[in-house]
């Protein structure tokens, strides 16, 4: 077990870094499914019930549910509680505006043999360059 | 690369004013975003706006320009609100209480005011209130190949399905700036070759009732492999757009669905080669009725219990199925402390007053409400509920992120004798 590099396209300008939340049934965009001020996970069935968002790299097959998916992210964002970035093994329209309206760093569209989602887990230390594209992975137990 | 008109350039330059330039930003930043090579007129909008809960960040005193500038158009700088586009016909959709049953939902006359003015803010800009999550029931009904946004997502799931009209489930910020500048990326569902079907579902069992469609969708949802396009080949029955309604809803649950096919029905796919494109599907996949009992039973609770609660209407229900209702409870008594809730749009409602059959509902001690829902109203307006029973599947599985009780679903005919009998029966 050692770091590794994986590389999608960079989708937002930025480099930040963060614990790896990795979501792989996403996180639903349902009004109370996230906590519009607390930005924890309050989605009934999802492997971080209970986790806050707040400087975590979310790792996300894609976005799922309520287009009011990208509004109750921002508004976490505006009470003070942001991830550090977005990876997603691809980028779609909800997530699209998340990260658009959010501006914080973000990475999606992979390709399939390096899919975010089989080779990251939650607790690995994630840097990510929203601009190139590239994605460090330092696993957890190297922490 | 992203390449502008010299008339999107002009907006993105100002030429048009600050509150068209600032739109037009954030437009393109999410164009980036998405990869996408250009915009497309979009002439068709539906805004999750007022004073909803995503906007709890904000002092409830807050400057309602202050927050659109910051909210919507992404602006650190306060803007004028001006108009939407003349050419994007925008109204409201599902908003966050009735517009006038305030105190029947359990909310506070300051929370039904401060919705109201951020209404009338809109209003102004040109935004029709209207407070529907099915537009399509009073006349938003986009043409094929029209490209709409709509902050619902079953209604980009029955717009580009049964209208065969293009949109994809962009979010709350991208609508709004859509609707201002009369712009979207041309991406995703907006062209023709990603809506074609790449997972052909078989089902192995036949659906009728309306929670037989509900539960499909959610199931199908459910076992969609990621960014597929779905295509049904077989097993519906009673096809109607109530149905479709509860199906395009309950697929938005589990997945990030914005089409589904349906083999003979849907004008994408009057064959499955048509459906196809005339390629090999990615994905088949049969679908069985343990797939249906397990979707049951992660939306429902078991057992039989004592209730309290019960709301029907989700996504909101047009006037054939509020005639449906009266005629069945008709004459009935709601027992004490139960409530019934039935939710429809406000102009389905006034014909509801108009044919009686509000009177036949409102006089049970069920109340007929307009334009929200339970979830979208959030737990100030549920909190009191010992135990729930809620139509649909889109309902009864959100409102589990928003509370502990029980909550059951079945056949709305089930859903409305358990209001009555103030009890939830075992099948």
């Amino acid at each position: 077990m050692s770091q590794f590099k994986i590389h999608g396209r960079g989708v937002y300008k930025g480099n930040s870094e963060g614990e790896a939340v990795v979501c792989p049934d996403s996180i639903a965009g349902n009004s109370g499914a996230l906590g519009d001020v607390d930005g924890v996970i309050y989605e009934k069935g999802n492997v971080n019930y209970g986790v806050c968002i707040k400087d975590k790299i979310l790792v996300v097959p894609c976005a799922k549910g309520s287009n009011g998916f990208s509004a109750h992210f921002r508004g976490a964002q505006i009470a003070g509680i942001t991830p550090a970035g977005w990876i997603s093994t691809r980028m779609d329209a909800r997530l699209g505006v998340a990260v658009a309206s959010m501006k914080i760093p973000a990475v999606a569209d992979f390709s399939e043999s390096e899919n975010p989602l089989d080779l990251i887990k939650t607790g690995d230390w994630v840097k990510i360059n929203g601009e190139s594209g590239e994605v460090i992975v330092t696993p957890k137990e190297l922490l | 690369m992203l390449k502008l008109t010299h008339y999107e350039q002009d907006m993105l330059n100002g030429k048009m004013g600050k509150f068209k330039q600032k739109a037009m930003m954030f437009i393109v930043d999410y164009a980036k975003v998405l990869g996408a090579t250009e915009l497309c007129e979009v002439s068709r909008a539906t805004l999750f706006v007022g004073a909803q809960h995503y906007l709890d960040c904000y002092d409830k005193d807050s400057d309602y320009k202050d927050i659109f500038s910051e909210f919507y158009l992404s602006s650190d700088e306060k803007v004028t609100l001006g108009k939407v586009s003349s050419e994007c016909k925008t109204q409201t959709c599902a908003a966050c209480c009735d517009i006038t049953e305030y105190k029947r939902t359990h909310l506070s006359k300051e929370f039904h005011d401060r919705n109201r003015e951020y209404l009338e803010n809109t209003k102004e800009m040109g935004v029709k209130i209207v407070e529907s999550c099915t537009p399509y029931y009073v006349g938003w009904v986009p043409m094929m190949g029209e490209h709409f946004v709509t902050t619902e997502s079953s209604n980009v799931v029955i717009s580009n399905t049964i209208f065969g009209a293009c949109g994809n489930s962009d979010g709350v910020e991208v609508a709004v700036c859509a609707s201002i500048t009369g712009r979207i990326p041309k991406w995703g569902m907006h062209i023709p070759e990603n809506r074609l079907a790449t997972c052909v579902f078989e089902l192995d069992f036949d659906v009728s009732t309306q929670m037989e469609w509900d539960l499909l969708g959610f199931t199908l949802g459910r076992l969609l492999p990621k960014h597929e396009v779905p295509v049904i080949v077989n097993g519906v029955k009673n096809v109607e757009i109530n149905r479709m309604r509860q199906l395009c809803a309950s697929i938005s649950v589990t997945s990030a669905a914005e089409i589904c096919h349906i083999v003979g029905y849907t004008p994408e796919a009057k064959t499955l080669e048509m459906a196809l494109g005339g390629k090999e599907p990615k994905y088949k996949i049969k679908v069985t009725k343990n797939d249906m009992k397990d979707s049951l039973n992660m939306i429902s609770d078991n057992g039989c219990g004592p209730v309290d609660y019960v709301s029907i209407g989700c996504p909101h229900i047009s006037l054939d199925e509020i005639f449906e209702i009266s005629e069945y409870i008709k004459g009935k008594h709601l027992p004490k402390g139960v409530e019934l809730q039935i939710w429809t749009d406000y102009a389905t409602k006034q014909m509801a007053i108009l044919n009686g059959y509000a009177k036949n509902i409102e006089d049970t001690g069920a109340a007929l409400l307009t334009g929200s829902c339970p979830i979208v109203m959030r737990e100030e307006s549920h909190k009191h509920a010992k135990a729930m029973v809620m139509f649909g599947s889109k309902q009864a599985f959100g409102i589990r992120h928003q509370t502990d009780v029980p909550v059951y679903y079945g056949e709305v005919e089930r859903c409305i004798d358990a209001a009555f009998s103030g009890k939830w029966e075992e099948m």
